[in-house]
């Protein structure tokens, strides 16, 4: 694997419903370090798909995967990996109702290292980069949807991790909140050098990207 | 937090789970303390002072009035037999009382009165008195348990008819054994003379050298009178009432074990909903790296928080219970329930099996859900 590509996939295939829906049929592509890729495709075309085969959520049948040096299609606990390597941001924020702010933000944190004292520390760190601090001991369900979306990047982002996945994350909010969300995405991205892979609907929202893939029936068709 | 948290999210879900177990645990609580309390009681009869062999005509029980009764030569007989310290006859009967309350105490409405000599009470565990000890030759004094007291509605003063001559109240005794508190005695010589049993008694307690085997004792007085005479320990009489009280545990252990089934079906109810309804978070655990042995763990400890937690609740409607039933009771107070360190334990190491054994399978479900489903999940 080359130092330059995070993320290197070949032939990669996935079928649901006994390979009756392809919804991956060989897909080859590579991703630099630090990149800012957008994944643009009609429902059903398997970009969802792609997006939770680099996260390790799911296994494909066929080909190769390898993200951050890890061969995702050989190892068999993933839980680490997701946890180290990986931040999702959901179309659906995803937060759990009954915990305050803060603890949604440490919840990725309980596999690590850190004691209690150093994940409140970290949780909110990132609750200031996203501008809710002052929300830290707030219950989810108080919040604006543009202000849950910052929640979940901020537990996107809480472990260090090497790619942001993010499933459309603005698919859920009116244009004005879903700009500010973009803009915090990119500004991280470019701050944390992390790299970024969004899924999205939205030709505006792509061209922010430093390339487009257009995906079509499981397979890439091009890339811009 | 999680598992603090997420067993009340559903208020009402979660308090009719916990009815459910603190039901039986309740159950458990109650029945401890009674068995508790009895044990307690017969313990209370082996206390230091008092007599360790009780002998009696054979055939006979040792709180019989009827069963046959002894010469009272035999009392001073007894202390040629080697071992022995000291003996003290006594005579018991159930005697039928006249009351100006009216109402009826005791088996077959009669009070269990002894006569035993003044200076020999205290190997019957009565050592001490609130009042004075009724004097010897043949005085109409009496003494009565804090349990007849209340019962008959007597004080330190009163006085109490039987068979037709009235005794005075001199001191009311409490050794802790209901039996015994429930009773009364007199002078020897007194009750005698009104039973016309001169020169009678219905058993002999016997006092053993410090040194001596109080069984081998009761072994020699039986070999020196096989055809008359029968002795029993304290310790054998104890655990004579102990197995009874053990028919009592074996019925608790059975509720236990039914508690156990019937919580453990509710708390695999309640979790099994409570997983179904959280699917999508649990796929979001999986999405930021929880390993499925922390879901697992979460999911476990969620159930047995619940479970502790109807443990407290289900002690507390125990002890209420017992009070409330003890409270509407004619004899309430012959005995005290107990609540002892080993019900408690019980309590709690059931209500933690119904929680591990309800929670096990939707914690492994929940750990074995796949992440992509989980996060499509509507």
């Amino acid at each position: 694997m080359s130092e330059e590509n995070i993320i290197e996939i070949h032939n990669l295939k996935k079928n649901y419903d006994k390979g009756n829906i392809k919804a991956l049929n060989g897909i080859d592509l590579k991703i630099k370090r630090g990149e800012f890729i957008s994944i643009m495709g009609p429902s059903g075309s398997g970009k969802s798909t792609l997006l939770n085969m680099i996260g390790a959520l799911d296994r494909a049948e066929e080909g190769s995967i390898k993200v951050a040096d890890i061969d995702l299609m050989e190892k068999t606990d993933l839980s680490e990996f997701r946890s180290q390597e990986i931040g999702f941001v959901f179309q659906m924020h995803n937060l759990i109702p009954n915990l305050t702010v803060l603890e949604n933000v440490e919840i990725p944190m309980y596999e690590g290292k850190l004691n209690s004292e150093q994940m409140r520390e970290r949780a909110l760190e990132l609750l200031e980069a996203v501008g809710l601090r002052e929300k830290a001991e707030t219950n989810p369900t108080k919040l604006s949807g543009g202000e849950r979306q910052r929640v979940a990047i901020a537990r996107a982002l809480v472990n260090h991790p090497s790619i942001i996945l993010a499933d459309e994350p603005t698919g859920a909010l009116d244009s004005k909140t879903g700009d500010i969300i973009l803009k915090l995405l990119k500004d991280l991205h470019n701050k944390e050098h992390v790299t970024l892979v969004m899924v999205t609907h939205e030709p505006y929202v792509a061209k922010m990207a430093d390339r487009i893939l257009n995906v079509f029936d499981g397979k890439i068709k091009s890339s811009s | 937090m999680l598992m603090v948290k997420n067993p009340f999210r559903n208020k009402t879900r979660a308090i009719l789970a916990i009815i459910g177990i603190s039901i039986g645990i309740a159950t458990i609580v109650a029945l401890g303390m009674v068995t508790g309390g009895l044990q307690n009681s017969t313990q209370n009869t082996l206390k230091a002072g008092s007599a360790e062999i009780s002998v009696t005509k054979i055939g006979s029980g040792s709180f019989g009035s009827s069963g046959g009764t002894l010469d009272e030569s035999l009392v001073e007989d007894l202390k040629n037999i080697s071992g022995v310290k000291d003996t003290a006859g006594i005579l018991r009967v159930n005697a039928n009382i006249s009351t100006t309350s009216g109402g009826g105490f005791g088996p077959m409405g009669g009070l269990y009165l002894s006569g035993i000599s003044r200076n020999k009470l205290n190997m019957v565990g009565i050592d001490s008195i609130n009042g004075s000890f009724y004097t010897e030759n043949d005085s109409k004094e009496i003494i009565i348990g804090k349990t007849a007291a209340g019962n008959l509605n007597k004080t330190v003063g009163s006085t109490i008819n039987i068979y037709g001559t009235d005794f005075k109240v001199t001191g009311i005794f409490e050794t802790g054994n209901f039996i015994q508190d429930g009773g009364a005695y007199v002078s020897l010589s007194t009750l005698q003379n009104l039973t016309s049993n001169q020169d009678k008694v219905s058993s002999i307690a016997v006092k053993v050298d410090p040194d001596a085997n109080s069984s081998q004792v009761s072994q020699s007085i039986q070999n020196a009178y096989p055809n008359d005479l029968s002795a029993t320990t304290a310790a054998d009489q104890a655990n004579r009432i102990n197995q009874s009280l053990g028919a009592i545990d074996t019925a608790s252990w059975a509720i236990s074990l039914l508690a156990i089934i019937i919580g453990g079906v509710g708390v695999i109810n309640t979790m099994i909903m409570s997983v179904y309804e959280r699917t999508r978070e649990i796929g979001v655990l999986k999405a930021v790296g929880w390993k499925n042995k922390r879901i697992l763990g979460m999911i476990l400890g969620e159930s047995i928080v619940l479970t502790l937690v109807a443990a407290v609740v289900g002690v507390i409607m125990g002890i209420i219970a017992v009070e409330i039933i003890l409270n509407f009771m004619p004899s309430s107070d012959s005995f005290t329930p107990l609540l002892t360190l080993d019900t408690l334990l019980k309590a709690f190491a059931v209500a933690f099996l119904v929680g591990v054994i309800g929670g096990l399978y939707p914690a492994y479900r929940a750990s074995r859900l796949a992440p992509t489903e989980a996060l499509r999940y509507e």
